[in-house]
This record gives structure tokens, sequence and C-alpha cells, in this order.
């Protein structure tokens, strides 16, 4: 009896590298096939890059524009595929039912989560490839490779509470009322995060007030590894991502238990 | 469900500590106010410009290639790169080093001294003592972005000191303290005065002569008058040469010393009170190895000399009249900044210019180099001298290369965060955010007579006149507040025989700091007038007497300046003293004005003869 259901079992169960590489290969397909998501990831971080930075160069005061808004559209780069892939892939598979679905399955529920951080990466590093090629080609920035490898990694770090936001967005709506919630908290948090056009511009209150939003954060990280910004707390900063983080899928967590 | 909720509280909470850490300091990039005075700047000296390229010390850390943007007196712009509106000047600094303008935060005022401290590229100076009279027009010049040929200043004015201590020796009539309730009063005068913090003196020699012979405040008072200036909002310093003192200064509320003590060795103790009281310490190593003996060399630099004038050059070389040389009293020195440094201490460098030893500006480079020997690392060395002294004084626009702050600057051929001397090799000085004219010193002039060789005074035909000049006359120092006698006669039996020979006796009394009672020869026409002795090559007499030491001093070189000196016994038997000029350290035989034979501490009568005296 015992020696059947371990035979069983083991037949049972495909391969798992095969799993997470498979989910990940079709959550990306989903996603390129989905102009709607595809090209805006794409394509915004870019055109607002070549109108701010590269059509009206210069500088303010101490910070380049060109170097400067190419740190912070990275940062709003990377940030788009984290939080659509999450929050509006989530919101709707739920109401397809195709989480349900995959739920019982035999894949594992990680594999869903695995392939849709695999597909927010890929993207992530694209945008950070296509806003260094207009960077160095038409913006004259010039940045050493280990900066930029830093900054690469950094940036690909910092998706992940950005997923995690995303995730959390995904569990409280389902639908297309996740594409408006992802956008309303998008766009502003990225203004008010001073990636759009730096901080000083804004009232002291909103500048203050940045050290909520995440994408701040992250935007500190980048402007001081690209060498705009003297004394930046890596560590703090980091720290305050990682916590950031472990609330949002602990909210997440509350949430898809509940449903 | 529990525990997920227990996470969701714990992180908001953890996270709310870290952004609390993290909240930034709103900022703005408002153009900076315009100078007060527009007056068109000659087209030699831009004031809108970038420094391109050069090595860059912002005052805190090093930009190994960076550019900084001035315009109208202000920093506008530091960053790796910089891409200016075309009306800016650029310079070309690539292979030099940019470092904020230097702060010496221990120096003393007077006559050219701000002068020659931009000179050397020290823009900022924080004066210990001085006189007060200079503080109005001094904080109408640190305000003002025009352009400048001198240093800013920073002053205590007249500092604390008890009736006949420290500082009331040079001659000036300054107000003293003598007991606690006189501090509130004394502290809203100096405040009235300008003074931009209250500077105390508890210094009682002990350091320095082995026993306690100077009168200094007391406990009681001292604490007063620190506890009076924190009460009137301004920092109080104080100037200790013994553990004892500065540990009372610091438990006392003292913000900082303005030397260190060489009297002994820090103790934990004290290096736990000084972090504690988030206290500074200027270092003065200069100073005190000039006291030590040891020679600073600062002056043979040919980074440094072509542009010292005369005086400069005379200070540096003088020595203090301490006598024998000292080394452990440096040696000290070194050691207790280097364990103050180890504890956190906050290190200020300063010259303590112009004592001898010390020049102002040239010994502030002197001195960073004394700061590196002593165990700072040139980067530290550079901190005590820039972003250091204006966070511990309180001088906001200054110290840094940083956005808005004053465009002053220097630029330098090296690299000082390897080689501490390279802040020698100043290529340009920016003040106000202009280019500082470095014009080197004018050649001394040489005295227009000259003095061949001969005898001083006639003491064979009874005068003490003979040779050239005004010949010997009685020099005491009842000129600084001193009772010490003397008297100068022609007395029968002279050396070999001789007709005579000049006595000179009298009495060495309390009174001056420095006690001293002799017979001074002037060359010149009138007393103290220059004579040019340059074709002569030393000083010769023959001499007996009690058996005591005795000094000789040269006066050479600009008037006020320090004398030289070396020193001889007096043995009972007549026996010939020799002193080649190249023994007197700074010696300007181009203006030669006088030598004195004197008798100083201890105290008492003395008596001493000298005949034949010739110089060859």
């Amino acid at each position: 009896m015992n020696a059947s259901v371990v035979s069983a079992d083991a037949l049972a169960r495909p391969p798992q590298l095969r799993l997470y590489a498979l989910e990940s290969w079709y959550e990306l397909l989903r996603v390129l096939r989905t102009p709607a998501f595809a090209l805006p990831t794409l394509a915004f971080p870019l055109l607002f890059y070549v109108m701010f930075a590269v059509v009206l160069p210069g500088q303010w005061g101490s910070y380049q524009k060109a170097t400067y808004l190419f740190a912070t559209y990275c940062a709003f780069g990377v940030m788009g595929p984290a939080l659509f892939g999450f929050g509006v892939g989530l919101a709707m598979e739920r109401e397809q039912g195709l989480l349900e679905l995959k739920r019982v399955s035999p894949m594992p529920i990680a594999a869903y989560f695995v392939a849709k951080i695999a597909m927010s990466l890929a993207f992530a590093l694209a945008v950070i490839v296509v806003l260094t090629f207009a960077a160095a080609g038409f913006g004259g920035v010039r940045i050493a490779p280990g900066s930029w490898a830093l900054l690469t990694l950094a940036l690909l770090l910092g998706t992940l509470p950005f997923c995690a936001f995303g995730l959390w967005i995904g569990t409280l709506v389902k639908g297309q009322a996740a594409v408006a919630l992802v956008n309303l908290v998008y766009l502003p948090m990225s203004f008010l995060s001073g990636l759009w056009i730096p901080l000083f511009a804004l009232p002291a209150m909103l500048q203050k007030g940045a050290v909520v939003w995440p994408a701040w954060h992250l935007g500190q990280l980048a402007l001081g590894i690209v060498g705009q910004l003297p004394d930046v707390n890596y560590g703090l900063h980091l720290l305050a991502l990682a916590l950031m983080s472990v609330l949002f899928l602990t909210l997440a967590a509350l949430r898809l238990r509940r449903t | 469900m529990k525990a997920l909720h227990l996470v969701v509280v714990l992180s908001l909470a953890a996270l709310v500590a870290v952004l609390l850490q993290l909240m930034p300091e709103p900022a703005s990039l408002r153009a900076p106010p315009k100078a007060t005075v527009t007056e068109p700047a000659p087209a030699s000296t831009p004031t809108r410009f970038v420094i391109d390229g050069a090595r860059v010390f912002d005052g805190e850390k090093l930009w190994p290639q960076a550019s900084v943007q001035v315009r109208d007196g202000r920093i506008e712009a530091i960053a790796v790169t910089l891409d200016p509106p075309a009306d800016y000047a650029r310079i070309d600094a690539r292979g030099q080093s940019l470092l904020p303008g230097l702060i010496d935060a221990h120096v003393h005022t007077w006559g050219n001294a701000r002068r020659d401290a931009l000179r050397f590229g020290v823009t900022t100076m924080l004066d210990m003592f001085s006189d007060h009279r200079q503080l109005a027009d001094a904080r109408r010049a640190r305000e003002s972005f025009d352009a400048a040929d001198q240093a800013d200043l920073w002053s205590a004015g007249t500092l604390a000191t008890a009736p006949g201590g420290h500082g009331t020796q040079f001659g000036m009539d300054i107000p003293t303290l003598s007991t606690p309730d006189d501090a509130a009063t004394w502290v809203s005068a100096r405040k009235a005065e300008g003074s931009d913090w209250i500077k105390l003196v508890r210094e009682d020699l002990h350091t320095f002569t082995g026993n306690a012979s100077l009168p200094t405040l007391d406990d009681a008072t001292a604490a007063a008058v620190i506890s009076a200036a924190h009460t009137q909002g301004l920092r109080a310093v104080v100037h200790a040469s013994g553990q004892e003192h500065a540990r009372a200064s610091l438990r006392d509320g003292a913000d900082g010393l303005v030397h260190g003590f060489e009297d002994a060795l820090a103790d934990e103790a004290f290096l736990t009170l000084a972090q504690e009281r988030k206290a500074f310490v200027v270092a003065t190593l200069t100073v005190v190895a000039g006291m030590a003996g040891e020679a600073a060399a600062v002056h043979e630099d040919p980074r440094i000399a072509p542009w010292l004038t005369a005086e400069q050059h005379q200070t540096l070389a003088a020595r203090f009249g301490f006598g024998k040389p000292n080394p452990p009293l440096i040696a000290t020195a070194r050691e207790n900044l280097r364990r103050l440094h180890a504890s956190g201490v906050t290190i200020l460098a300063g010259s303590d210019a112009p004592n001898p030893g010390t020049a102002h500006g040239a010994a502030l480079h002197e001195e960073l180099a004394q700061l590196v020997r002593a165990g700072l690392t040139p980067a530290e060395a550079l901190v005590a001298a820039t972003s250091a002294p204006a966070r511990a004084f309180g001088l906001a626009d200054r110290g840094r290369i940083a956005t808005g702050l004053r465009a002053d600057l220097i630029l330098v051929d090296g690299d000082p965060t390897r080689d501490i001397t390279a802040t020698r090799a100043i290529t340009t000085i920016w003040k106000n955010g202009r280019a500082v004219a470095r014009d080197r010193a004018a050649p001394p002039r040489v005295a227009d007579q000259s003095w061949r060789a001969g005898r001083l005074g006639d003491f064979d035909a009874g005068q003490l006149e003979g040779g050239v000049g005004a010949g010997w006359s009685p020099t005491t120092d009842k000129i600084a507040s001193g009772q010490s006698e003397v008297r100068l006669e022609v007395s029968g039996k002279g050396a070999n025989g001789s007709a005579g020979a000049l006595r000179i006796s009298g009495e060495v009394k309390p009174g001056a700091t420095w006690p001293w009672a002799g017979a001074l020869y002037s060359p010149g026409s009138a007393p103290m007038q220059a004579v040019d002795a340059s074709a002569l090559k030393e000083l010769v007499f023959q001499a007996r007497g009690d058996g005591r030491e005795y000094r000789v001093l040269v006066f050479s070189g600009p008037i006020g300046g320090v004398p030289a000196m070396q020193t001889f016994a007096a043995t009972p038997e007549w026996r010939e003293v020799r002193m080649p000029f190249a023994g007197f350290p700074g010696l300007d035989a181009t203006n030669l004005r006088g030598f004195a034979l004197s008798a100083g501490l201890p105290q008492g009568a003395f008596a001493l003869e000298i005949d034949a005296v010739e110089v060859r």
C-alpha cells in the first residue's frame, strides 16, 4: 500500500524546475500579447526621458538633468511592470477564475508568483537597457560600468516591494478596477517621489512627505549610485523598502486568506 | 491570522521608525541673493565660472573628479560633470585638487594678519584674542560678497584672564576678572564689543617652567564665565596647557579647548569627558613644537618661501624664550592628540600665529603636516581645517564646497589627501568667488647704513658710545608692566688688564610675565634704527659675572619683530664669548636693529661685566 502511494506520488509529480520555467514563459507571453501592458510600460519612461532630458538638456543647480532623470526614470520604469503585472494580473485572473484553476492544478502555487516576478524583472531589465541607450546615446550621460551594474542590481531588487504592493492591490479589487487603482497609485506616487521632476520644485510639505513613498526610497538609491546625490543612506533606504515589502506581502496574505 | 496581524503591526512600527530617520530636509534652488554692491568686476577676474575636472575635496569627502560652478560669490553647483551657460568662464583644473578655503581655528590678528593669511589660502580666521576695535569692520567684511583682499575674521575679542595673568603681558590694558561675581558684567561687555565667543585663559605656566608662577582664573570664576557666556548665547573656549585645567573647563561646560595640554598624558576619564561633552580641541602642535625646540622648516619650503614677508620669515624662524629644548613637551602633545582623535573627539587645525615659530597663513600648512604626523590621515587633517571648524563655531556659509555656500576655494597642485604638504602648492585662491592676486612678497629692503667690523662702545675711555650708532642704554621690563631695575656704569678694571669695562647690575623683580633687565646696544643713529650688518659674521665679547645665565637678544628685520636669542653663563673669571650670527634663528642681518644683554628669571639681584665687545 505504502509503496504504491509513493510511486503514484512520484508519477504524479512533474519536474518542478520545468513547471516554474514554463509558467514564467507563459506569463511573459501573456503580457507581450497584451499591448495595453507591454507598450506603455516600455515606452512611457523612454518618452518622458527623451522629452525632459534629451530635448531640454541642462542642469538644475548641482543636478545634471540627463543623469538625474536617467536614474529617476529607470526607477519609474521598473515600478510599472511590477505594479501592473501583479496588481492588474492578479485582479483579472481572480475575476476570470484563472487563479482558482491554477490553484487546483498540480502546479505549485509558488510558481504563479515566481512567474510574475520573473516577468517584472525581465521588463525592468528591458526598460533599463532602453533608457541606458537613450541616455548614453542622446543625453551624453557617462556612467562607469561598475556603477551601471550596481544601479541595475538595485533597481531589479527594488522591483520586489512594488511586486508586493501590486499583489496587495490585486487582492483588494477585481478586474478592470485594478487598472484604475494601479494608475491612481503609480502616477501620483512617481510624481510625489521626485521621479518626474526633482522634489525641490514642490512645496516643503510634499518634499518631507515623500518619505512615505516606496518610489522615493528607490529613487534615492538610484540617484546616489549615479552620483547625483551625496550622502545617501543606502542601508536605511534598503531597510525601508524591505519593511514595505514585508508589510504589503502580509496585507496581501491576509486578504488572500479571507477570500 | 494572528501572526500575520502581528507582522503588519511590527513592520508598520519599524517602517515609521526608519522613515522618521530618512525624512528629507526640504531643498530649493532659489537663486542666491545678489551681492549688496554690484561693482563691475574687471574682465580678468570672472565672477561666473566653472572649475573643471579637478580632484575635489569638498570639506568632508573626496570626489575623484568633479566640476564646481561659481556665480557671484557663491558655489552654484558641484557635480561630476557640469554644463553651464555659455557666459561662464571655464577653468581647466585637471590634475589639480580643489579644496574649500582653509580655516585657521587659532590666531591672533594684528596688523596685516588677514592679508598674510589669505596669501596662503587661509580664507577664514578664528581669533582667540586681539584688539576688539576691529570687530565691527570684520563683521561687515565677512557678510559681504564683494571682492576682498584679506581673510574673514571671527574673534573672541578680549580674553578672560586674572589680574597679571596670561594675556596681560602685551602692553594692552585689558579688563580682568577676580571673582565669579565679575563674570556676567564682563561677558556682556565683550558681547557689546562684538566678541563672537568668549575665550578663557587657565594658564599658570607649570607646564613650561615646572612651577605655577602665573596668576590665573580660579575654578569658580572660570565656571562663572563659561556659564555667563552660555546664558548670553556665546560659546566659551578655553586655553589650558594642563590636564586638570582642561578637565575642569569641560566639566563646567566649555565648548572646546583652543590648545592641547602637555603636562600629562590624557587619561581615560578625560577622553570620556571630552567625548560626552562633544567638545572640540584645537591642537596647535606647531607652536608647541616650537616651544619644545623643534625647528619648523616651513619657511624654507620653496612652495611657501616666495610669499613670505620679512616679518613672517622672522616669526617662523623665531623661538620661544623658555631656554633649553624640551622634546617631551611636543611628544606629549602628539600622543594626547592621537588619543583624543582615537576617542572620536573633534580636532581642529589652529596655528596660534603669530607666535614664535609660526606666521599667519603659512603656519596652518605646517599645522596640517603636524596633525598628519600625530596620526590623522591627510583627509582628516583637511576636515580639521575646513568643515570641522565651520561646524564647531557655527559658520553656516563656509567650510565645504556645496551648493549655496560662499565660494572661498583654493586650487593646489598634487593630491593633499595623499600628501598633506600639497596644500602648499597653491595655484589659485578664490575669495568670495573671485580669484585673488597672489603677489610674491617684495624683496626685503636692505638698510641704508652699513655696519663694519668694530668695537661697541669705548669703555677704556669711560664712554658707552663708540663705533657706530647710539650706543649702550638700559632696558628693562618696565615697558611691559614689570618692576625690574638695571644700572649701567663703566667700571675700573677691564678684561686683559684694560682700563674699563661695562658693568650691568640690578635686580629682576616680579611683575612682567617674562621679566628682564639689561643693556641694549643700538647701532643706528636712533634706538632701533636698522643697519645693514650682512658683511659681519659674529658678535664677540669678554664677560665675567655672578654665574647666572644671561641672554643675548638680537633685534632685526621689521620693528616689533620677535628677537632671536642665544644664552651664555657669566663665570667669575673673564672669558671670551663668541656668538656667530648664524646661531641666532631668524636673524635678518640686512636690517639689524640692536643687541640686548639681559638677565631674566629667576628673580633676584644680578651683576655682569662685559668688555671688548665687537662685531666681526
